[in-house]
């Protein structure tokens, strides 16, 4: 046979053919995974095959964590629509506009719950959107922190099934997401994996109810 | 000779737990940020736990994530038959 199967498998390091066949199926599963998540399809196949390399699979590793903490390009198409330009303070919050929804969705019924400070908020996505003020104006929509750092208002909430984003008003205050600042000119952010909301000197935990 | 089958016995122990401990470290690198890529996806975390499963387990989390319908959305548009 003059394509000797035995020799190229060799000459990849790969010591069978049930090894390719995992290689292959991995490079697939891993582009789908990559599509989905807003990256294109190559890049996740290639950080499979990067396990063919001298290094081995210590760089797909560290992908992997790359992966799973860095911002994907699908929740800011996700978001996109409903950016608002900020508003000035003492201004009526410009009209909230909801999440769009995901396009298949087996939708999580549970709300959500931001407590801290000594208050806990309650909220689902019965509305498209609420307003985080520190002191209430009457809304229905509205989520009241009490403090003095906290503006009038100060950051939307918006809600979609199973998801959340938040927009920064911009407020003197400041608002944090996991420790990191959101300005205003960043529109809605996709926290639906954050754990703690900083709004002023107002520390809020966020988990499901 | 029962104690040359003792010691060959707590050997064999000793090995087995090493194995399994360097299993679960290793397991506890990819399991962290699956979960968190399970979050994100809209599934529960707890399903990054199948890299605990010898050998199959990296598959079976990616074939969550690659076959399943995100429940939180998709950033490709579902195309027919896919």
């Amino acid at each position: 046979m003059g394509f000797d199967v035995a020799a190229v498998l060799g000459l990849f390091g790969l010591t069978s053919a049930f090894a390719l066949v995992a290689l292959v199926l991995a490079g697939w599963m891993c582009w789908r995974i990559a599509e989905k998540a807003g990256l294109p399809g190559w890049a996740g196949a290639a950080a499979i095959l990067l396990t063919l390399t001298g290094i081995g699979s210590l760089i797909s590793l560290i992908l992997l964590w790359v992966f799973a903490f860095m911002r994907w390009p699908r929740d800011s198409v996700a978001l996109a629509g409903a950016a608002h330009a900020p508003m000035p303070s003492g201004m009526a919050p410009p009209a909230p506009t909801a999440l769009p929804p995901p396009p298949r969705v087996l939708a999580d019924r549970r709300g959500w719950m931001l407590s801290g400070g000594g208050v806990t908020l309650r909220f689902d996505d019965s509305r498209a959107a609420y307003t985080l003020t520190g002191v209430a104006a009457g809304g229905p929509d509205e989520l009241v922190l009490a403090d003095p750092s906290v503006g009038q208002p100060h950051a939307r909430l918006l809600t979609a099934a199973g998801r959340i984003g938040l927009q920064d008003l911009g407020s003197p205050g400041g608002t944090y997401i996991d420790g990191a600042r959101l300005l205003p000119a960043h529109g809605p952010r996709d926290i639906t994996a954050a754990r703690t909301l900083t709004l002023g000197n107002v520390e809020l935990a966020l988990s499901r109810t | 000779m029962m104690t040359v089958i003792g010691w060959l016995i707590g050997l064999s122990m000793f090995a087995l737990m090493a194995i399994l401990v360097v299993h679960v470290l290793f397991a506890l690198l990819l399991i962290v940020p699956s979960w968190r890529i399970f979050e994100r996806a809209g599934y529960s975390g707890l399903l990054s736990l199948f890299h605990l499963v010898p050998a199959i387990g990296p598959f079976i989390v990616m074939a969550i994530l690659a076959f399943g319908d995100w429940p939180t959305g998709e950033g490709r548009p579902k195309q027919a038959g896919s």
